[in-house]
């Protein structure tokens, strides 16, 4: 029998079944659940291939122990990496050229792998042919390594000219075609004896005497070393002042002739040009062949900062290059600074637009900025490899373009006043010995003073022939001296044996 | 007849055989399945590239006998049983236990050895026992437990030996690697908080399923805003500072993690309530920031997260080598056993078989094998959750519901570390992951859901109401529905017929 | 092609295809149920036949189409309205869970009967039985198409 009682006087509590709330757990673990399926979809699928490359995955260290590697030729099929095998039967590594060494690195069993062989072990070694298809068929065969032949677009006798004319002196040359961004030659100074770490027998004390030097030959100057540009960053200022329309070629500046003698007074701070240079005005032909560092200064004024740092980041500037070996970023100023393109105020902007204060560059990207010139205003993307093949087939690397910086007027315009500064009366004081015979020629030399005493770095960028050119440079001697010192007859000597070996 | 009587004569009565066709068919495909697997991996041993260390030895056949043998008496004594238990669980565990199998023999033997008298046992052999050993306590405790009462009305004693087992780990516990996870007792050695996630839920379902009215009736004005009564925000708090000093004390991220988890949704179950919810993640972040700053074990987890890529040889290794794994699988994988066991001799993914399981699978079975595995996952969850849906009454349905998220959240916070999704945690992938702990709990679970699947199960007893409360008091007063208060109450028919 | 390693690929996807069959099995399995469980929306799990009800409404004989859940009581908002003085406004609640009817007192004032006995919290309820609220008695019977019968 039941008792009669008084419902509580807030109502009989309502029990609902549980389904909807369990329902809607369900669902929020199956909308998780989802979210792992979508995260293991990126992993496996959309970043598949780039992580298998990486040279650390074990994939691609197991292979190179497995895999006798593909060989590694100059443009011309000249082998510059092949293999020879120990007692063992086991393959090593054996490299034709130490002035390749800086480029192609070396591949050992103790000490892993570095250059060339450290960024393209995956191809070396076969684990992948560049191929998303080739590399799921290969899955099925017996022998699923196929190891890629690579060939470079460095030519070996330009590259050991470079590395000959740099002789005892640190610095690097990068040659480069401005029509298809092929690299021709990217000497770094000193090199080393990678035969001698890749071979079993000797690899301790190779690999030592590289580590322990002083000169740090295991740092890529070419595409790592940063410098302070001097003179050479004038032609950033020109393409970012013509690029931004606020500078044109008959632009002249009325301060001029009196800064020229009194200095030129930014903010409080004055600027003084180097000793020889007349006191007028100037235009950017003039100005280029006389290197004025007043009218650089005012030019980059006028640009401003945010141009000259917005048209510098479209030839790179500001972030690692993507490269086929690793590069250090270029800059036009320190990150982080409050002024518009970072400076931190004029007297930074005008300083670093004739290459001084804050810039930094690699050779690799001013030989860019002179591919830039050269190829009316577009530049293509940088790039060693210009073809690989093996079993399952060949492929090419062919041209892609980096993006366009200026239009072909202006480009034309600032080639004019580069080839002024290496075939004018006056522009020859500075630049003697770029001037390759018989073709004409266009440059802009750089002397960077560095503070201290010491001797500044030696620089020169520049390209020929002016109206179709076929091969752009940039000349770094570290200590070199004055720009017409070292770089610019290094630069027209290299050069002269481009057109030489080319035939013309 | 009463109500509470139909269910003696089947306890007591002789029992009828229930035949499980459905599960039958699905243990047929479980099988043919795995002998595929194994058949796979054996021609993988053989076409193994001539002097590539795979480090494959020859799969064990016996083993796969054992295992196959198993599934197959576990369902002959389900159906011997005669209860109407669900028929998609067992089948869907045994799937993942299989897989586990098949990987474990695949890994390389020495990963763990263990010795017992004669015997040498490698990893493969000691996984094997221990799916033996779950499976059996699966199946022994879906044919024998026929009464929730033990679980219901001790609540607070299992609390009680849950807290206890959790300051023995504290105080106690082996260190390894800065971490206090195992508790070694003895000969026996296991991880106290893989049991403790079990009696965390019957102690929830108990009581929440107790509290429901209240929890869901009452509640706290701040201002505009609604919040839960202040008194039943106590426990979440508790269950907050628990799962902190999980972190702090045992370094144990990842059970911190599931128990808060765990701990939300079944209170969001039992409530309704989204404003829990809400608490309880607002909660869990400033604990999460606390921790990240005071904890540095936290942080490293956190950094590791947000860039392994910035130590590649050092702190980030583990999670970049996961996700080589998963990228060399691709769409397809490398096929069972062609993945890449060793380099250098050394494992790439250092704890792959406890920590990496998903990572090792997603290389070998590709996406395609990993989608498949996160659906079994899926249906053990759904066959979970449907158990809770159609359960009797609030405790058996949070109870199972519990059980069912313990899993399910489990495998997402390992896989999502695996995948780099969340910081990583080092729990296990239920039913895969090698352990002993783990694989016994999960029988556990997978034994209590078959269990309370079964509605001829003893019917719960009658729920504690505010009502009766008053009534024992003699607050009450006999009332007659509306103006009928001076009518005689209608009492039943005492002589109904039945 | 290596004709060994194509068969062995044939084997890796063959392991990979019936892992996606037994997930197909259950998926199909499943689906049934739900079917089962829920055929069209609104269709009957059971059926109400009311046995007595001295006050005429529902009149005595009447067969009552049950859903999954179904209220009973004198407030019109209930699935089964019954009027009857001693029956609450919200008096008890059948329930199908799964397999099975349950009925639940909801607190009403002179409590819920099966087959005699005082309901107490949720109490399993058989085809066939007798559930009495108030003076009204109504027996749970078979939907005319069984969804349990399975």
């Amino acid at each position: 029998m039941k008792l009669v009682t008084v419902p509580p006087p807030s109502g009989p509590p309502r029990r609902r079944p549980l389904g909807r709330t369990i329902g809607h757990v369900g669902l929020a673990l199956t909308v998780a659940f989802a979210g792992l399926a979508l995260g293991a979809g990126y992993w496996q699928v959309l970043r598949s291939a780039d992580l298998t490359r990486e040279p650390d995955n074990p994939v691609v260290i197991a292979a190179a122990r497995n895999v006798v590697r593909g060989q590694i030729v100059d443009r011309d099929g000249k082998v510059l990496a092949s293999n020879k095998r120990d007692e063992n039967g086991e393959p090593y590594r054996v490299y034709a050229d130490r002035a390749f060494s800086t480029v192609i690195g070396y591949a050992s069993r103790q000490y892993g792998t570095a250059g060339l062989e450290r960024s393209w072990n995956a191809e070396l070694t076969g684990v992948s042919n560049g191929n998303p298809i080739g590399d799921i068929l290969r899955k099925f065969q017996a022998d699923p390594y196929d190891p890629q032949k690579v060939t470079l677009g460095i030519s070996s006798a330009l590259q050991q000219a470079a590395v000959k004319g740099l002789g005892g002196d640190r610095g690097a040359v990068v040659m480069i075609d401005p029509k298809t961004g092929e690299i021709l030659a990217l000497a770094s100074t000193p090199t080393f004896d990678a035969s001698a770490i890749a071979n079993p027998a000797t690899q301790d004390s190779g690999f030592a005497a590289v580590r322990d030097s002083s000169a740090k030959p295991l740092l890529t100057r070419a595409t790592q070393g940063q410098y302070v540009p001097g003179s050479v960053f004038k032609v950033v200022t020109a393409i970012a002042g013509l690029g931004s329309g606020r500078i044109t070629p008959a632009t002249t500046f009325p301060e001029q002739p009196r800064a020229e003698t009194a200095g030129l007074l930014v903010s409080g701070f004055r600027i003084h040009e180097h000793p020889g240079v007349p006191a007028r005005s100037f235009n950017l032909m003039t100005a280029t062949e006389w290197s004025s560092n007043i009218w650089f200064a005012l030019a980059g004024l006028r640009t401003g900062g945010d141009n000259l740092a917005a048209v510098a980041a479209r030839m790179g500037f500001g972030a690692p290059l993507a490269f086929d070996l690793p590069t250090s970023a270029s800059q036009v100023t320190n990150p982080g600074g409050g002024g518009p393109g970072g400076f931190t105020d004029n007297v930074e902007l005008a300083n670093a637009s004739y290459g001084q204060a804050e810039t930094l560059v690699t050779p690799l990207q001013m030989a860019l900025v002179a591919a830039t010139v050269a190829n009316d205003g577009t530049l293509m993307k940088p790039h060693l490899v210009i073809a690989t093949a093996g079993r399952d087939g060949a492929r090419r690397i062919g041209p892609a373009e980096f993006g366009r910086v200026i239009g072909p007027d202006e480009a034309d315009a600032i080639a004019a006043a580069m080839q002024g500064a290496v075939e004018s009366s006056i522009g020859r004081q500075f630049t003697s010995g770029a001037k390759v015979e018989g073709i004409p020629t266009a440059g802009k030399s750089g002397t960077a003073e560095l503070g201290g005493s010491g001797a500044p770095h030696s620089w020169f960028i520049g390209f020929a022939p002016v109206d179709q050119p076929r091969v752009a440079i940039a000349v770094i001697v570290e200590r070199g001296g004055r720009g017409g010192a070292r770089a610019a007859p290094l630069a027209g000597d290299l050069m002269t044996l481009f057109f030489k070996l080319a035939g013309s | 007849m009463t109500a509470a009587a139909p269910s003696l004569p089947s306890i007591l009565g002789p029992i009828r055989p229930r035949a499980r066709w459905r599960e039958a068919k699905l243990l047929v495909v479980v099988a043919a399945t795995i002998l595929v697997g194994s058949v796979s991996l054996e021609l993988t041993r053989q076409v193994a590239v001539p002097g590539e260390a795979t480090g494959l030895h020859p799969a064990n056949p016996y083993h796969l006998a054992i295992y196959l043998g198993l599934l197959a008496l576990a369902h002959v004594v389900l159906v011997l049983s005669g209860r109407r238990m669900d028929q998609i669980l067992l089948p869907t565990v045994a799937m993942l236990g299989g897989i586990s199998l098949l990987l474990m023999e695949r890994l390389p033997r020495n990963l763990v050895v263990q010795t017992f008298g004669p015997w040498k046992l490698g990893l493969g052999d000691v996984q094997l026992a221990w799916l033996i050993l779950s499976v059996s306590l699966a199946t022994g405790l879906a044919v024998t437990v026929r009464s929730d009462r033990w679980l219901r009305l001790y609540k607070y004693t299992w609390a009680a030996a849950g807290v206890a087992l959790l300051l023995a780990t504290f105080v106690l516990g082996d260190e390894v690697n800065g971490q206090r996870l195992s508790l070694t007792l003895g000969p026996v050695s296991g991880q106290p908080s893989e049991l403790l996630k079990v009696i965390l839920v019957v102690f929830l379902a108990g009581y929440l399923s107790e509290n429901r009215s209240l929890l869901v009736e009452e509640s706290t004005k701040v201002g505009p805003i609604s919040l839960p009564p202040l008194p039943f925000l106590a426990p979440m708090v508790a269950m907050w500072a628990i799962a902190l000093g999980i972190v702090v004390v045992q370094r144990d991220l990842g059970a911190a993690l599931l128990f808060f988890t765990v701990f939300l949704s079944l209170l969001y179950v039992a409530t309704g309530r989204p404003g829990y919810v809400v608490v309880g993640v607002l909660l869990f972040l400033v604990g999460a920031f606390v921790m990240y700053q005071l904890v540095p074990n936290v942080r490293v987890r956190v950094d590791i997260w947000l860039d392994p890529f910035k130590d590649r040889s050092g702190s980030g290794y583990q999670v970049i080598q996961s996700l080589y794994a998963f990228a060399r699988g691709g769409l397809l994988g490398t096929g069972l056993g062609a993945g890449l066991p060793t380099v250098n001799g050394n494992l790439p993914i250092p704890e792959v078989h406890t920590d990496f399981p998903l990572a090792a699978l997603g290389e070998e079975l590709g996406l395609v094998g990993i989608m498949a595995i996160l659906g079994l996952f899926l249906v053990v969850i759904q066959r979970g959750l449907r158990i809770a849906a159609s359960a009797a009454d609030d405790f058996r349905a949070i109870l199972a519901a519990g059980l069912a998220l313990v899993i399910g959240t489990q495998a997402f916070i390992i896989a999502a570390g695996n995948l780099k999704l969340i910081p990583l945690t080092g729990i296990t992938l239920p039913f895969i992951s090698y352990g002993g702990s783990s694989l016994l709990v999960n029988g556990i679970i997978v034994g209590l859901l078959l269990a309370l699947s079964d509605r001829g199960v003893e019917p719960p007893p009658p729920p504690r109401r505010p009502g009766r409360l008053a009534r024992l008091t003699g607050r009450g007063q006999p009332v007659a529905a509306r103006s009928a208060r001076s009518r005689v109450p209608v009492r039943p028919d005492e002589g109904h017929p039945s | 092609m290596d004709p060994f390693l194509l068969t062995v690929w044939i084997v890796r996807l063959l392991f990979l295809g019936l892992l996606y069959l037994f997930l197909f099995r259950i998926a199909r399995a499943l689906v049934g149920d739900l079917r089962a469980a829920a055929r069209e929306p609104g269709a009957e799990l059971g059926r109400l036949v009311v046995v007595a009800s001295p006050a005429g409404e529902p009149a005595e004989g009447t067969s009552l189409a049950l859903d999954a859940i179904a209220t009973i009581g004198r407030d019109v908002n209930n699935a089964v309205v019954v009027e009857d003085q001693f029956v609450s406004a919200e008096h008890a609640i059948l329930t199908f869970r799964g397999r099975a009817w349950y009925v639940e007192d909801l607190e009403s004032t002179n409590g819920t009967f099966v087959n005699g006995s005082p309901v107490e919290g949720v109490a399993p309820l058989g085809f066939g039985d007798i559930v009495q609220v108030g003076q009204v008695r109504l027996r749970l019977e078979r939907p005319r198409s069984d969804p349990s019968r399975r």
